[in-house]
């Protein structure tokens, strides 16, 4: 068995991180959303922990909107990344487009439930 | 007093008499009609003194008898009804012409029975006409002695007490007698374990004890509306006084029943009780000295204890109703048609006890409310100002529904209080929500910055190069 060691673990995030800068800048700006939301999310968790649940139906929509918008994020993400062979047919411009119809959407439903 | 079911109750008001010849039918109308108007209008000073529920105490009483003699040998007290404002109607058992109702009308508000002996009323009157006279909400005093017949047994029966069976047996007590010239043979006894109740014995504590030579009888274990007021002692028994005893007398002790009295569900008002002389006029001015006691009473404690409880019996005392039953929405007047969840209310209720003349306040401090659906959601102590006002305030509780407030009064003596009234609980409107609560605000901005970025999430994808 390997032994791991803390310059093996160095050696991994330095790789991965050489691997991420050639990523595309439209994919980096996506995960930079889909980080922005998720740290939302986790912000509301936190004060519904300390402050307690009572509107609860605002805390529903506050938390949902910000893993929806995640959600959605990923999934435009999976269908404009040119090294995913599945989607190879489906254009970018149809995959954002839908993503903007889903976001319109969720947002709507979010609006009304805050309240 | 469960009130038994009768199948048949008999026909009892008077069917106008036929003519025999009819010759002179046409001319018997025309005087039967003219007849008819003039009892009318003879009966409706009568009417107008009946039984109502401004004035719960009883007018007219007919008391019936074996013989007339009673009529002098009782005569205290029926002096003291009298004076009390009561129509007496004495008439025999057996009277032919006897009838409790006539066109559907009572004629009576209270029955006597100082008639033991009687096998079979006279004229319209059965047992089944006595109970329906009580289930109609009337009163009715039952005396029977050792002469008792079955008619009188099964009236009593009927009414939640068990005569002995034995018809030589009577109350013989050789602890609590009363202390007369002879020996004699114990069967006159001074009784003094009355029950505990102003209402019903009165304010003024009966000193003497009570004279009482008759049968013995016990109460009905399934009828929970019977009550004894005077119990024989625990040596007391009933057995034939002048054969010796050869197996276990059937009923002893304080089991044995010397007065009990019966309040039905529908308020009327029993008094049975196994001795027709606890009312002569020998037991009320007789003196009294218990055995075994020192102190000897220059007069016994019949005439004040049967005073007390024929006012009982007779609605003079103990008689409640409830008014003006109000509920508002705290801060304002008017009865609303419904009520919100988590509304405070204020309801309120006036109590007044008839006194034999006026209703006066009454005043306890233990009647509660209820808000009540399928079981009491609120249950609460009205407090109340000595006027007879009883009012308390709440909270609507957090459920909604169809709702009745009920106040469900039932003590010792008193006539039951039994009112409801429906009153339906509505959820919040759409609209009486909090809106912009401050703990929200976090979920808020939460959401907004999510739409925020979104825009500028798409501005930034799509010019991004």
């Amino acid at each position: 068995m390997a032994r791991t060691t803390s310059s093996d673990a160095q050696a991994l995030f330095h790789s991965l991180r050489s691997a991420y800068t050639s990523t595309p800048t439209s994919l980096k700006i996506i995960d930079l959303y889909v980080c922005f939301a998720v740290f939302t999310a986790i912000i509301q968790v936190v004060y519904m922990a300390v402050v307690g649940s009572f509107p609860f139906n605002s805390f529903l929509s506050g938390v949902l909107s910000c893993v929806g918008t995640a959600v959605l994020a990923v999934c435009l993400r999976i269908q404009v990344n040119k090294e995913n062979k599945e989607f190879k047919d489906l254009a970018p411009e149809r995959a954002f487009a839908d993503f903007v119809l889903c976001n319109l959407v969720l947002h709507l439903v979010i609006m009304n439930f805050l309240g | 007093m469960s009130p038994p079911h009768r199948v048949n109750p008999q026909p009892l008001s008077l069917s106008p008499r036929q003519p025999k010849h009819p010759a002179t039918t046409k001319m018997a109308r025309s005087n039967f009609s003219v007849l008819t108007i003039l009892s009318v209008i003879l009966l409706l000073p009568v009417l107008s003194l009946s039984f109502s529920p401004d004035s719960p105490s009883d007018r007219r009483l007919l008391v019936l008898f074996d013989d007339l003699s009673l009529k002098s040998s009782h005569s205290i007290f029926f002096n003291s009804l009298k004076s009390r404002g009561f129509d007496l109607d004495f008439k025999l058992a057996d009277d032919p012409k006897l009838a409790l109702q006539r066109y559907g009308q009572y004629l009576y508000d209270g029955l006597i029975l100082f008639s033991p002996s009687i096998e079979r009323f006279g004229g319209a009157l059965d047992l089944a006409a006595v109970l329906d006279f009580v289930d109609s909400g009337h009163d009715l005093i039952i005396a029977a002695d050792s002469s008792a017949s079955d008619l009188i047994k099964s009236v009593a029966t009927e009414c939640g007490v068990d005569f002995d069976e034995d018809p030589s047996a009577l109350v013989i007590d050789h602890r609590s007698y009363a202390v007369v010239g002879t020996e004699g043979d114990h069967t006159l006894i001074a009784a003094d374990d009355f029950i505990e109740s102003d209402v019903l014995l009165g304010e003024n504590k009966i000193e003497a004890p009570v004279l009482f030579k008759g049968i013995a009888h016990s109460l009905n274990a399934a009828n929970n509306l019977v009550l004894k007021v005077l119990s024989a002692s625990p040596a007391a028994y009933s057995a034939n006084p002048s054969s010796k005893l050869s197996s276990p007398p059937s009923l002893t002790g304080s089991s044995i029943s010397l007065v009990s009295v019966v309040q039905a569900r529908n308020n009327a008002r029993i008094m049975i009780t196994g001795s027709l002389d606890l009312f002569s006029n020998r037991f009320f001015r007789s003196s009294v000295q218990k055995a075994g006691s020192p102190k000897k009473y220059d007069k016994s404690g019949n005439e004040q204890f049967v005073a007390e409880l024929s006012k009982w019996v007779f609605h003079e005392r103990g008689h409640l109703k409830a008014v003006n039953l109000r509920h508002n929405k705290a801060g304002e007047t008017n009865e609303p048609a419904m009520y919100r969840i988590k509304d405070d209310l204020d309801f309120s209720v006036e109590i007044y006890e008839w006194s034999g003349k006026s209703w006066e306040p009454y005043v306890a401090n233990d009647v509660q409310v209820q808000f009540y659906m399928m079981s009491p959601y609120v249950l609460k102590t009205l407090s109340n100002d000595k006027k007879g006002l009883y009012h308390t305030s709440f909270k609507v509780p957090d459920v909604y529904g169809v709702f009745q407030f009920k106040v469900e009064y039932n003590r010792l003596g008193y006539t039951s209080l039994l009112l409801s009234k429906q009153i339906p609980v509505r959820p919040f409107k759409h609209n009486e929500y909090e809106r912009f609560i401050t703990a929200a605000f976090p979920y808020y901005g939460a959401s907004f910055t999510m739409m925020a970025g979104f825009f500028i999430f798409s501005f930034v994808y799509l010019y991004h190069k």
